[in-house]
């Protein structure tokens, strides 16, 4: 188990393919002796290689409902997309009772907190000039401490919803009644799980764990079809509506644009906002004022810990918050946006620390490039040649892992042979050696 | 230390298809140098606009990167047209592109002025009919 992830490997069932290594945003992922490794350092827990293994043999872990039994006193937050998973008749009301009968003593929306983001980003904008990105998917703050340090100023400031939110209901818990308690996040996605392990831009985070979706969405809907949940009363008084919208890509966007904030833009897959971040760093996005990035395909509805399917999901959000237009009433005073502490460089792509080193390792990577095929075929396991080229440089492989310089060795080996048969010893002659064959009959 | 050419391309007239390729090149070499993350986003800006500039006004080109611990330098090097008033080619606005370069969202004229205004000091050097050469220069905060 890793202490920093939660995007891990079931060695068992890998069978080596390197489906996962090529397909790997921050090329994270080796394949060596037939098993894949996660590079610690590399990942962002973003899930993509447990979408693209065949054999499954990627998971991430979440805590179980039996952790509850720990505390004496339980709080779930439910994300925004959690609605997806439920038919659009389903109202949140009902939904939300029947996550207290699964043994928790309150529930809340991170949808609220959510809300207050919008109205918060809306003022920032206000107040300051530039291209901004949204804190809220962790998958895409930790692409860019990777791999786009350059950009990390352009992260809006705050908490992300679920944070927040926690520390609100954090607040709220009176501790001279209660000390033994759990806040729990039904999360749709491991990105979430590794921010409570290892928070980018805070010490720690107030979420004592997390639980898929998938955990317990059976049991929710036993509980909804078989219980009356009439009694059931409710922390939070109102629905909110827009806050759920978040829950799909371009909801937070569409927030913004109904507020007036009009110069937004909503992208969602990794891939695609790689390509995104690449033009926001050459300065070529004119305009813009506002990204709202999400890694998966779909937004939060298509995290991999979700039942229903992300289009589905996409659609229920969609048409259950379309006619919203109202925020619920709150006071943005009672949350705690500002991050503890500015959100580093993780910066694990550097050669070396002196630049001298570097300059030197770089040359000889150059070099090492130029001498590879350029097939990017993963057949030596790392995602490219360029990545192969690096992990050579760095130590990690052998130049002979790709199977055309083996072979190329190999073929001159043979040459070498073929042409030390020929050369005969001055002492011996033809005669010698057909003597020598007979004998040998 | 004697300055390392670590970039060498050809530019090809409009050849859109391949505009930021040298830019983003240039990025990773740099991270991989241990750059600071400023002057990377700088550089990146530099670079992508005389990349574009390279393909969109000119007849072909080459773009050459050299660094040392105290700077990096981007050279700019084409075969045609050439500038006639250089002093004008700086100012914001200021650009000849004709109308299908700008139905393409290009020519807004703040090409060269991002440059300068980027860069910690720029050479140019023209002749009309021949050549443009251009040097940015990018000095690396310690």
């Amino acid at each position: 188990m890793s202490n920093k992830h939660s995007v891990l490997l079931k060695e068992d069932k890998c069978e080596g393919c390197t489906n996962c290594v090529k397909n790997c945003p921050t090329k994270a992922i080796r394949v060596h002796q037939g098993k894949a490794t996660i590079k610690e350092d590399l990942c962002i827990d973003c899930a993509e290689c447990i979408r693209t293994c065949q054999y499954h043999a990627k998971y991430a872990e979440t805590d179980d409902l039996e952790k509850l039994k720990n505390f004496d006193y339980n709080i779930a937050l439910l994300a925004p997309s959690f609605y997806g998973q439920f038919d659009r008749k389903l109202n949140p009301e009902k939904i939300k009772k029947a996550v207290y009968k699964l043994g928790f003593d309150e529930v809340w929306d991170v949808a609220y907190a959510a809300e207050a983001i919008s109205k918060k980003t809306k003022q920032f904008l206000t107040k300051n000039n530039g291209t901004y990105i949204s804190s809220s998917c962790p998958v895409i703050v930790r692409l860019i401490s990777l791999l786009y340090p350059e950009l990390l100023d352009n992260i809006v400031p705050f908490n992300s919803p679920v944070d927040l939110m926690a520390d609100y209901v954090d607040k709220k818990v009176d501790k001279n009644k209660i000390n033994n308690y759990s806040i729990f996040f039904i999360t749709p996605c491991p990105a979430k799980v590794t921010a409570i392990k290892n928070p980018l831009g805070r010490e720690n985070s107030n979420l004592t764990g997390a639980i898929a979706v998938e955990k317990i969405y059976p049991k929710i809907m036993n509980i909804i079809k078989n219980n009356d949940l009439k009694n059931v009363k409710l922390k939070q008084k109102y629905q909110p509506f827009l806050g759920i919208s978040w829950g799909q890509s371009g909801g937070e966007n569409d927030i913004l644009n109904n507020e007036g904030v009009i110069e937004t833009l909503s992208v969602s897959g990794i891939h695609n906002i790689k390509k995104l971040l690449d033009e926001l760093t050459r300065g070529n996005l004119k305009g813009i004022r506002y990204l709202e990035l999400v890694a998966c395909p779909t937004g939060c509805v298509g995290g991999i810990f979700n039942v229903s399917n992300p289009y589905q999901a996409k659609y229920n959000i969609k048409s259950n918050t379309r006619s919203k237009k109202d925020f619920i009433e709150q006071n943005l005073e009672d949350y705690n946006f500002k991050l503890d502490e500015k959100i580093k460089e993780i910066g694990a792509e550097k050669l070396d620390d002196d630049f001298i080193k570097a300059m030197d390792k770089l040359e000889k990577l150059e070099q090492l490039i130029e001498s590879l095929p350029g097939l990017d075929c993963a057949a030596c396991g790392a995602p490219d040649c360029e990545t192969f080229a690096e992990d050579v440089v760095n130590g990690l492989a052998k130049k002979s892992d790709c199977i055309f310089v083996l072979r190329k060795e190999i073929g001159d080996l043979a040459d070498q042979l073929s042409l030390l048969t020929h050369e005969l010893p001055p002492v011996m002659n033809d005669k010698d050696t057909k003597k020598n064959n007979n004998s040998n009959e | 230390m004697k300055k390392k050419k670590i970039i060498d391309s050809e530019i090809k007239k409009r050849d859109f298809a391949s505009g930021g390729e040298v830019s983003s090149k240039l990025k990773s070499l740099l991270r991989k140098l241990g750059v600071n993350n400023k002057d990377i986003r700088r550089t990146s800006i530099i670079t992508y606009e005389l990349e574009m500039n390279l393909i969109i006004h000119s007849e072909g080109g080459k773009l050459k990167a050299f660094i040392d611990t105290e700077e990096i330098i981007i050279v700019s090097d084409d075969n045609g047209p050439g500038i006639k008033d250089i002093d004008r080619a700086f100012e914001p606005g200021y650009s000849t592109a004709t109308d299908d370069i700008r139905e393409l969202g290009f020519g807004a004229g703040m090409g060269l002025n991002n440059v300068k205004r980027f860069s910690n000091d720029i050479e140019v050097e023209s002749k009309p009919g021949e050549y443009t050469k251009l040097k940015a220069i990018i000095t690396i905060e310690k």
